[in-house]
């Protein structure tokens, strides 16, 4: 897109409350929070992507790692009261060691291997959460966790909330872009498509999976305390293996290795069923649906359209 | 010449339906979809019933009533979209619902913020009591009992019949947990020995592993906390393993749901004795009525729905249009707290200071494959000393 | 029980490379088949529990003919995501269609008790394990002696090899797939009236297979079936000795244990079925 294009796009989303307020006043609220899950979903699909997307490893272990950085910070929010950077920083920091600690052997197996091994991880995760009751509170849930403050200023209205959330997908776009390009993005992609020339250009392909993998986590972790922060309460079922198929139809769907790809599958994720307004179930059926054609037809997702719109219109 | 008929015949009618009183719109969350799905069916259902029901009637003086539905999958996260959605989009004036305490828990604070009341028919976890209500939050209400209330009563229930001994087995959910957690404490107090605790996961089907855990333990009774699905196979594999423990339980076993379960074998849950509040037995006519249009017995969350709106709700609504003249969210929050209903199928509905009413507990009985209620219990604030 | 779906996952692996995630949706709609054809139709048992195999293998084709033609050729990760995607279309399409309320289908066999002693079991279990060995016993046949379980073997070695020397590759994977399929409903048909019905049943299921799978070695059947069986006994073990809440946690604990001690699986890469 043009300069011009980016800087529109850019002033609209930072004054969509107003935006929002005047246009549709009495179901603000309602769009204000769906934007808020919108842009936290986007970011957790983009540290989701740098696994998935840029080092090639299809790993299933992301709702591990959201849960762990959620529950770091419930519980010190609520337990021990630190306050909101510091827990928000633990939560990633927990995540990132978990991933650490189990990236070492996940990574020494076979592609297969590895996603089950994740998918397992994620659901021991999973059912410690639900049952480690005196940690986790198990099904009866973390509760009164606060609402947070930056530099002293509350943030409890929807539209600071929005914009915090803003701040943090920005945050993790840039963070994404800085670490696929350069000279790391392009170990990382080396990594992916071609692991044994990688390994004879003394690309140590474990380290870079390893890196990828860690901070990933990290960034999903530090999501998941916004995200408790801002639903005050924290359950196990926000962290079942259901959240992963939730982001690789993000990603997929808007186009795996992309940031504008991913961004824009998780605008439609999020929007689309608010636009469609079905009966639940059939929403499910209908994602499901969505993700298999996805899938085969284009596996490059929307951004593959996307870009052969641009393309065309730039020669043409 | 026919354009003008026409248009003034539109106008006349638009002008009519304006006349006419709008519709109050009745929000119902539950989960839709996900592993708790079933709840939600049951809700749909019996909401969209009582709804006709009440419509048939008339409405609620002279207004109808109009359901509209959410889904909160029994998370959180969901269950403050499903609430912005009905009081955002469809512009409900009030919610019933949740279900499940996890979604309960969330939706709470969002409920206070926008303002609209929601009345709670059925998540049990003991916090939502405590955050209600006057100095808490003021616009949620809660006409269920949790297991903190019961659990003192039913206790000494079982040490009356001479039990001394127990195992708990219980769902691994917030229901399950908090049951388990009030009956250790209430156990205590009755000077029952609790001999060992077991969760499982509800839908799983192999119940073998945890019964010799508990035949091991050798207590003379089991506290179930267990659901009429899962019910079935419970006492199959009972039986299969060999037990003879004195079966109690809290939840949905001795229930004609269980009963249809087991239809093959209607004594298989024979001697099992259970605390509860809700039985299709309470409402005959709701029973026959739902039987007939669903073709299975009534569920208890959406016979739970259905009573909250007949007996919380439309009170609340009736007390709101005669004394203000209309039923938006305050009025309607402001009459729930003037509710004072003696006769609902579940007891004396009025809710107290914490917003929570204080319906009737009952002991119900399965026997030769029949349900037989064994004692009724009014409950007060007493009994959670 | 596990063993079953287990293997049927393993042979479409190991024949077909193929990774389906809606394997348990097979264990769950020849469960609905079953119910069908023995509640509501009131077919006898034996007829009622052949008839759902029969049924998902025509489900096995269909799904083969339409979906996995359109993967077959792509990444694993397609692979993946495609099953994944139709396992939750048909998992949501149960319960729109057939309800959210568990059903059950009690059978003879599933209220009679063996008691030898202080052992008590179900009929019924005896009859799971029964069926279970003859059933096993009977593919390692197949796959041995017809000409179609060779060149299951055969593919399973060297894809290209087989289509290079004429092989209808395309049949094999139908049939492969057929099997795999008919496994997963014959398990349901056996293990359905010990337990509940419900559209959720299959996912667990599928993960707890694929546990299975990994750590047999990828796409051996026999290892499959061995962990299966491990996996099994270790989760009744532990689930009685240890704690009952853990339970599902254990299959996978056990199979990232046996991935960390041997990345291969417990039978290692072994080229063929």
């Amino acid at each position: 897109m043009r300069r011009a294009g980016w800087l529109a796009l850019g002033l609209v989303v930072a004054t969509a409350p107003w935006i929002v307020a005047a246009v549709v006043p009495r179901q603000q609220r309602y769009v204000l929070h769906v934007l808020i899950f919108t842009a936290l979903f986007a970011a957790l699909a983009l540290s989701y992507d740098l696994v998935v997307g840029h080092v090639g490893s299809l790993s299933l272990a992301h709702p591990a790692f959201f849960g762990v950085g959620a529950y770091t910070a419930a519980i010190l929010a609520t337990g021990a009261r630190w306050p909101f950077v510091a827990d928000v920083l633990a939560a990633a920091l927990g995540a990132a060691l978990v991933a650490a600690l189990v990236g070492v052997p996940l990574f020494r197996l076979a592609e297969h291997a590895f996603a089950v091994g994740t998918l397992g991880l994620a659901l021991v995760a999973s059912v410690v959460a639900n049952n480690w009751v005196e940690v986790t509170r198990g099904p009866l849930c973390i509760t009164g966790i606060p609402k947070p403050t930056l530099a002293g200023l509350a943030i409890t209205t929807l539209p600071a909330y929005y914009w915090l959330a803003l701040a943090a997908l920005t945050g993790v776009a840039l963070l994404y872009r800085g670490l696929t390009t350069f000279r790391l993005g392009r170990a990382f992609h080396a990594v992916r498509d071609n692991e044994p020339l990688a390994g004879a250009a003394a690309i140590n392909p474990l380290k870079y999976r390893l890196l990828a993998f860690t901070i990933a986590a990290a960034l999903a972790g530090g999501i998941g305390a916004l995200y408790v922060h801002y639903l005050s309460v924290m359950c196990p079922e926000e962290m079942t293996v259901a959240l992963t198929v939730n982001l690789l139809v993000i990603v997929f769907l808007g186009g795996v290795g992309s940031l504008r790809g991913v961004i824009v599958g998780a605008v439609l994720f999020t929007a689309l069923p608010e636009v469609l307004r079905l009966a639940p179930t059939w929403r499910l059926v209908i994602y499901g649906i969505l993700l298999l054609l996805v899938v085969v037809r284009s596996p490059e997702g929307i951004e593959s359209l996307l870009r052969r719109a641009t393309a065309s219109r730039s020669a043409g | 010449m026919r354009y003008a008929l026409t248009l003034a015949l539109l106008l006349v009618m638009a002008f009519s339906a304006g006349a006419q009183a709008p519709p109050i719109k009745i929000g119902f969350a539950s989960a839709m979809s996900g592993p708790a799905a079933i709840t939600g069916e049951g809700v749909k259902w019996g909401a969209t019933l009582a709804v006709e029901e009440i419509n048939a009637k008339g409405g609620v003086m002279g207004r109808k009533l109009e359901a509209y539905f959410a889904d909160n999958k029994a998370q959180p996260g969901e269950a403050v979209s499903a609430v912005r959605k009905l009081a955002d989009v469809d512009q409900v004036d009030v919610i019933i619902g949740q279900t499940h305490s996890g979604a309960c828990l969330g939706a709470m604070p969002v409920v206070k913020e926008i303002g609209i009341p929601m009345v709670i028919e059925a998540c049990s976890h003991p916090k939502i009591r405590e955050l209600s209500g006057k100095g808490g939050n003021e616009w949620t209400f809660r006409v269920a009992l949790d297991d903190e209330i019961m659990a003192h009563t039913f206790a000494r229930y079982i040490a009356r019949t001479g039990v001394k001994s127990s195992s708990i087995l219980a769902m691994n959910n917030d229901f399950g947990r908090g049951a388990a957690i009030a009956y250790e404490a209430a156990f205590k107090k009755a000077n029952v020995k609790l001999l060992s605790t077991d969760f499982f996961d509800p839908g799983q089907p192999d119940y073998r592993p945890v019964l010799t855990r508990i035949k091991r333990a050798g207590a003379e009774s089991i506290l179930a906390v267990i659901l009429a699905s899962d019910g079935a196979p419970f006492m199959r594999q009972y039986h299969e393993v060999g037990l003879t423990q004195r079966v109690f339980s809290r939840g949905s076993l001795t229930t004609a749901e269980f009963l249809h379960q087991v239809k093959d074998n209607p004594k298989i849950g024979d001697g099992v004795i259970e605390a509860s509040y809700w039985i299709n037995t309470l409402d005959p006519e709701w029973d026959k009525k739902w039987t007939e249009r669903y073709k299975v017995p009534p569920r208890v969350h959406g016979s739970l729905a259905a009573i909250t709106l007949k007996w919380a709700v439309v009170p609340a609504l009736e007390i709101a249009l005669k004394k203000h003249g209309k039923a938006d969210r305050q009025t309607i929050r402001a009459a729930l707290e003037e509710v004072d209903v003696k006769d609902s199928p579940l007891g004396p509905i009025k809710f107290d200071a914490n917003h929570q009413a204080w319906i009737n507990m009952i002991l119900i009985e399965m026997r030769d494959g029949q349900l037989k209620i064994l004692e009724k219990l009014p409950t007060s604030p007493a009994l959670l000393n | 029980m596990y063993a079953m779906v287990a293997a049927g996952l393993a042979l479409m692996l190991g024949v077909a490379r193929l990774i389906n995630f809606a394997h348990g949706e097979f264990f769950m709609l020849g469960a609905y088949a079953f119910w069908y054809a023995y509640s509501e139709w009131g077919l006898p048992y034996p007829l009622a529990a052949l008839l759902a195999p029969a049924v998902m293998v025509l489900f096995g084709i269909a799904y083969q003919r339409s979906v996995i033609r359109a993967i077959l050729p792509r990444s694993w990760h397609v692979q993946l995501i495609a099953t994944l995607a139709t396992s939750i279309v048909l998992t949501n399409l149960a319960i729109i269609v057939l309800g959210a309320q568990p059903k059950e289908v009690p059978t003879m066999l599933s209220s009679r008790i063996l008691a030898l002693g202080g052992f008590r079991i179900v009929w019924q279990r005896l009859l799971v394990l029964a069926a279970a060995l003859l059933i096993f016993w009977a593919l390692q046949r197949f796959v041995a002696c017809t000409r179609t379980g060779k060149a299951m073997r055969a593919m399973s070695q060297n894809r290209e090899a087989c289509a290079v020397v004429g092989m209808d590759v395309q049949r094999v994977a139908m049939v492969t797939f057929a099997l795999s399929a008919a496994l997963a409903a014959a398990a349901a048909a056996l293990v359905s009236p010990l337990f509940n019905i419900f559209p959720d049943m299959g996912t667990t299921l599928t993960l707890k297979a694929f546990a299975a799978v990994v750590a047999g070695g990828f796409g051996y059947v026999n290892g499959a079936i061995a962990a299966s069986f491990l996996i099994g006994l270790t989760e009744a073990l532990a689930g009685s000795y240890v704690s009952y809440a853990y339970k599902d946690a254990i299959a996978f604990l056990i199979m990232i244990a046996v991935l960390l001690w041997r990345p291969q699986g417990l039978f290692g890469r072994r080229i063929g079925i």
